[in-house]
């Protein structure tokens, strides 16, 4: 079925059946003019004698006899052949070896001798049959051999050229159906990378400035668009971290400052340094984000025991579990090694690990697991929490962006975001996969290359 | 102290003048590398704040001259926002400490004194005493009062970073990054839970509330409190 909704399939298949028609036209045009047309008009001629001699015939089947023997003895491509009979069968007058019974006025395909250089010949000849009034038989034939050999010949020969020309057209329907499918393709990959949030993605194009080029350019022109949007709403949010930096570190100064001096209503300046606070981290991590995105940080990577790394998060992260009754554990599978910053990457994992004990529910279980997968390290926090839909977990790492279930919890939707950056740098990425109840949040990351 | 300040940028060089001033330091400052540099090496100072980006001369390059010069008073690095790489190349070029803008004042000053603290004691001792707290850095051992206290190897570390800066404010990034030698920010406050539970222990040998917390700031540890 899937098959039959490929467009390239359904073209390639169009293709196939119209040329296809066009050799049955091609065939059907010779057959006609090669062997229809000429057998009509040796029935023609059949037609036009055999009336003759009826409308010349006075009731005396011998008076026949001279008109026919003059027509056998005629030397024409066409060598002639009758049968006379008498109202009884007797023949009167033949140079057929054999013949049918009468069956009726009709055409007959009929065995002629010919005798020709010395040699006798089969042929095939076309007979009229027919009896005139007295109820004598006369039978007027003519040979049709090189028509019945032609018809045998086109026959073979169209049964070759429909087997030949079905193999070309499955094989051309192929070559059409690659290549369209693989131009198709490119442009699906493309758009699914876009998708997966890599926006610098481009549609390949063959150079050649076919429609599928074209096509192409719109698309990739669409995509500049998009991603300079994109580009300029996050510099937008960065500047505006950026400015308002410095202002909202005066501001938390003050306040702490107000609040040392610990007057009564001092209550009210508390909450406001709690709000400073939390301003502050926001903006902190905004910009982290987009420094790290930048990329600026791949040049002072070291080797990094990831085995120690978990071990570091789970002993760090303990206690906070402990408090919400949460069992943390750590499974590590051989040795892990990656590349990198252990700061950075150990900011991913307390991220992952933070949501995990921040939604899990008291009383169950959250796992950190290491282990390698393919050619790169899988470090996996898995929890029993409400866990992500398709949806939102397609859409992991937007800055701000906060699921149905983390709208009761603290924070900003910024520990994913951040996590996910994080992971790319490392030439990796963050997977989201759902668990039966639960998530499992995964920084994949490539081995580092050497012992 | 006497500390010297390189920062180019007004409002924050007043901030924390301003901050430091009134936690007793003495603060002169410099708006560039050039005069920076000039006043670093021809002044003797307690400390230097230094930015990392600056006109003129860059703050990693004056670092580095005055390591290169033999001259070395504490250097904190003061620098955008948290770049690692940018802390690790401060630190390699020879600083003492790091610290991101926009800085916190409270967590400034617990750095400044703890770098003042350094100065004072010239080798550190084995075995910290505080008014009935033993602190045994060799046997790994905790004494209240005589009676022994049993702590996890972290919690040693934790007990052990605040005794040797007792009296002084510890804040929650310069635990995390002594004692689990890590510099990020954990979100929620996961400092806090190690430190309640290492203050339960305490509790469970003395009634004395021994770590205290300062509000904004960190924790401190009074023996005498």
């Amino acid at each position: 079925m899937r098959l039959l909704k490929s467009f390239s399939f359904r073209l390639s298949a169009i293709y196939a059946l119209i040329f296809l028609g066009s050799v049955a036209i091609v065939l059907g045009t010779y057959q006609l003019v090669s062997i229809t047309l000429p057998r009509q008009a040796v029935k023609a001629a059949l037609q036009s004698e055999a009336d003759a001699l009826a409308s010349a015939y006075r009731g005396d089947p011998r008076a026949l006899v001279a008109p026919l023997e003059r027509r056998a003895g005629e030397d024409s491509p066409r060598a002639a052949f009758h049968l006379l009979a008498d109202r009884s069968g007797a023949v009167i007058a033949t140079n057929l070896p054999s013949w049918p019974a009468y069956g009726g006025e009709r055409w007959v395909s009929i065995e002629a001798d010919i005798y020709r250089d010395g040699d006798e010949d089969d042929h095939e000849a076309l007979a009229l049959d027919r009896l005139l009034p007295d109820g004598t038989r006369l039978l007027m034939g003519r040979d049709v051999e090189e028509l019945d050999d032609l018809q045998e010949a086109i026959s073979a020969a169209a049964l070759y050229l429909i087997a030949a020309t079905l193999a070309l057209v499955t094989l051309g329907a192929w070559l059409m159906n690659r290549a369209i499918g693989r131009r198709l393709a490119a442009i699906t990959a493309s758009a699914g990378q876009v998708m997966d949030g890599n926006l610098g993605e481009r549609v390949p194009t063959s150079g050649s400035g076919d429609d599928f080029d074209r096509l192409a350019d719109t698309l990739n022109l669409m995509l500049e668009r998009v991603e300079a949007g994109v580009e300029a709403v996050r510099n937008v949010s960065d500047s505006v971290a950026h400015e308002l930096r410095t202002p909202v570190t005066r501001l938390q100064a003050s306040l702490r400052a107000l609040a040392a001096d610990d007057r009564p209503g001092s209550r009210a300046v508390a909450d406001a340094v709690a709000e400073a606070d939390r301003l502050q981290a926001i903006f902190d991590a905004v910009l982290r984000i987009s420094r790290i995105e930048s990329g600026r940080h791949a040049a002072d990577f070291q080797k990094i025991d990831l085995a120690e790394l978990i071990g570091d998060a789970v002993d760090l992260y303990g206690p906070a579990a402990e408090e919400k009754e949460i069992r943390l554990a750590q499974k590590v599978e051989g040795e892990l090694r990656a590349r990198g910053d252990r700061d950075l990457l150990i900011q991913a994992l307390a991220n992952l690990i933070d949501n995990a004990i921040k939604f899990a529910p008291s009383g169950s279980d959250v796992v950190v697991r290491g282990r390698r997968d393919g050619d790169g390290v899988r470090v996996e926090v898995a929890d029993a929490g409400p866990g992500m839909d398709e949806g939102l977990a397609r859409r992991v790492g937007e800055r701000f962006l906060r699921g149905p279930a983390a709208q009761a919890q603290p924070g900003f939707g910024l520990g994913l975001s951040l996590a996910r950056a994080i992971a790319e740098l490392h030439g990796g990425a963050i997977e989201l996969r759902p668990r039966n109840p639960g998530l499992v949040a995964g920084i994949r990351l490539p081995t580092p290359p050497g012992p | 102290m006497q500390i010297l300040l390189i920062e180019d940028d007004a409002a924050v060089a007043l901030y924390l003048r301003r901050g430091l001033e009134a936690e007793g330091h003495v603060v002169d400052h410099r708006d560039d590398g050039r005069t920076g540099l000039l006043q670093a090496s021809t002044e003797r100072y307690d400390l230097i704040l230094l930015d990392r980006m600056l006109p003129n001369v860059d703050g990693l390059k004056i670092l580095q001259t005055l390591r290169a010069t033999g001259d070395s008073t504490p250097v904190i690095l003061l620098s955008a926002l948290g770049d690692v790489d940018e802390r690790v190349k401060g630190l390699r070029a020879g600083g003492d400490d790091y610290l991101a803008k926009p800085v916190a004042i409270s967590e400034l000053a617990a750095r400044v004194d703890a770098i003042g603290r350094r100065g004072a004691l010239q080798e550190e001792p084995t075995e910290i005493r505080l008014a009935g707290l033993v602190v045994d850095r060799l046997a790994h051992r905790v004494e209240i009062d005589g009676k022994a206290v049993d702590l996890t190897a972290r919690e040693f570390r934790i007990l052990e970073l605040l005794a040797r800066h007792a009296g002084r404010v510890v804040t929650r990034s310069m635990l995390l990054e002594q004692v689990w030698n890590y510099h990020f920010d954990p979100q929620t406050n996961v400092i806090d839970q190690h430190l309640s539970r290492l203050r339960q222990k305490l509790a469970a040998v003395s009634d004395r509330s021994l770590i205290q917390t300062v509000r904004g700031a960190g924790y401190t540890l009074r023996p005498t409190g």
